[in-house]
């Protein structure tokens, strides 16, 4: 599968663009989006642009001393944590793309909608693909080596599973 | 019928990459610059690298490191390496032509654009010397700082592909969180940084992009060694 990937990629090399992505709106959930308390203005201000659902783990939410970057195509938000940093960030654009009927690539392409644990360089992420977007969560930690939220997967997958829907329009 | 015709295309393409990956690029226009070509990993047991693919994925991007001469080869499997010969990781031979492409070199990261489905996530550049917090890395391309962590910087470029600079000195680094850069823009400088644990001295340095294919989607580490190559040819002459 993975030559074939290889091969498509080379052979699709001349049908190089970029663009946007088609952004499958969820349907409003007011829980998300209309908080009992308000979310810190770092965090409505920072994502007022941004046109793709943002997602942030439940228990940032209300993080103060976030840090968001972002416009209207992606965003990042990163937080300080005791010995580690993470972020959590969405992107809309795509550089390349490969045109192809190819029914194997097809369902490989289909499986990039599951979300993939990953060690990166001593970090731990997260990533995957939601209403269209592709989104990271990431940890990385001062003791990599011996911290457990970056040799194991299960703080990140923790962080994972309480992710919501924070803001973002179409 | 399908998948034996992928698989003679693939078979193929192999077989001529193979062929090509076979030498050393001659002298570049008398710059002393060699290198063995894309995916061709070195020594041949540090893994399946892509070879034949030479597609330069961020194309026009500025070399990472300020100045020449850099080095592109293996951390792990060069001199002082984990798996390397015996000696210091400052063994002047870690620091000579030819580049060596280290993309794909054997890790467990889960890699789908590596033939064995996991490898090395970007590759590793060695600056001038081996003096630690002394050689600048600079922004490949103009865009915006979006992350800082321990021993990590990401830059976003405006075309939209994601920049990771591993291991700089956290001291020196001269960016922050959410601040433009241009082209060329000084980040930080080289070190051993991987947090409280030290690596070798050198940047590690990956390139994330999106692939679309009709309604789906997929951010991978692409392969950089060629855009790099293409890169450093022009910070030779002088045009970077």
């Amino acid at each position: 599968m993975r030559l074939l990937l290889t091969t498509l990629l080379l052979l699709s090399s001349l049908n190089a663009e970029s663009g946007i992505l088609d952004i499958k709106w969820p349907k409003p959930n007011p829980q998300h989006q209309k908080p009992s308390t308000p979310y810190p203005s770092v965090l409505t201000e920072g994502i007022k642009k941004t046109k793709l659902p943002v997602y942030i783990p439940n228990s940032f939410a209300y993080d103060k001393k976030m840090v968001v970057v972002a416009n209207k195509d992606f965003y990042t938000i990163s937080f300080l944590l005791q010995g580690a940093t993470f972020m959590v960030s969405g992107d809309r654009t795509f550089q390349k793309s490969v045109t192809t009927s190819n029914s194997g690539f097809q369902k490989m392409m289909k499986a990039s909608s599951n979300v993939e644990f990953m060690e990166e360089e001593g970090m731990r992420s997260a990533n995957f693909n939601r209403h269209g977007v592709n989104y990271e969560l990431l940890i990385e930690c001062e003791q990599p080596k011996t911290d457990t939220r970056c040799k194991e997967d299960t703080f990140i997958r923790k962080l994972y599973s309480r992710l919501i829907m924070v803001g973002g329009r179409p | 019928m399908r998948y034996f015709l992928i698989a003679f295309i693939a078979l193929a393409l192999t077989a001529c990459a193979t062929k090509k990956n076979t030498k050393v690029e001659q002298t570049w226009k008398g710059k002393g610059f060699t290198y063995y070509p894309s995916g061709a990993l070195k020594p041949s047991n540090s893994g399946r690298g892509r070879k034949g693919d030479n597609y330069i994925y961020a194309p026009n991007i500025r070399f990472p490191l300020a100045y020449a001469p850099a080095y592109i080869n293996s951390q792990v499997y060069g001199i002082g390496g984990q798996f390397g010969a015996r000696g210091s990781l400052c063994d002047q031979r870690n620091y000579k032509y030819p580049w060596k492409d280290n993309y794909c070199e054997k890790r467990t990261r889960g890699m789908p654009l590596c033939p064995s489905g996991v490898g090395h996530q970007g590759v590793d550049i060695r600056a001038k010397d081996c003096r630690n917090n002394t050689h600048y890395a600079v922004a490949v391309e103009e865009g915006v700082i979006t992350y800082i962590g321990s021993y990590s910087v990401k830059l976003r470029g405006t075309s939209g592909r994601t920049y990771r600079y591993l291991h700089l000195n956290s001291r020196s680094i001269q960016v922050k969180r959410g601040q433009r850069v241009w082209r060329g823009q000084k980040i930080g400088r080289v070190s051993n940084n991987m947090g409280g644990t030290k690596t070798s001295i050198h940047l590690h340095f990956d390139i994330k992009q999106t692939i679309r294919f009709g309604s789906y989607s997929k951010s991978v580490y692409v392969p950089p060694y060629s855009s790099l190559v293409d890169a450093y040819k022009r910070l030779l002459r002088g045009k970077p």
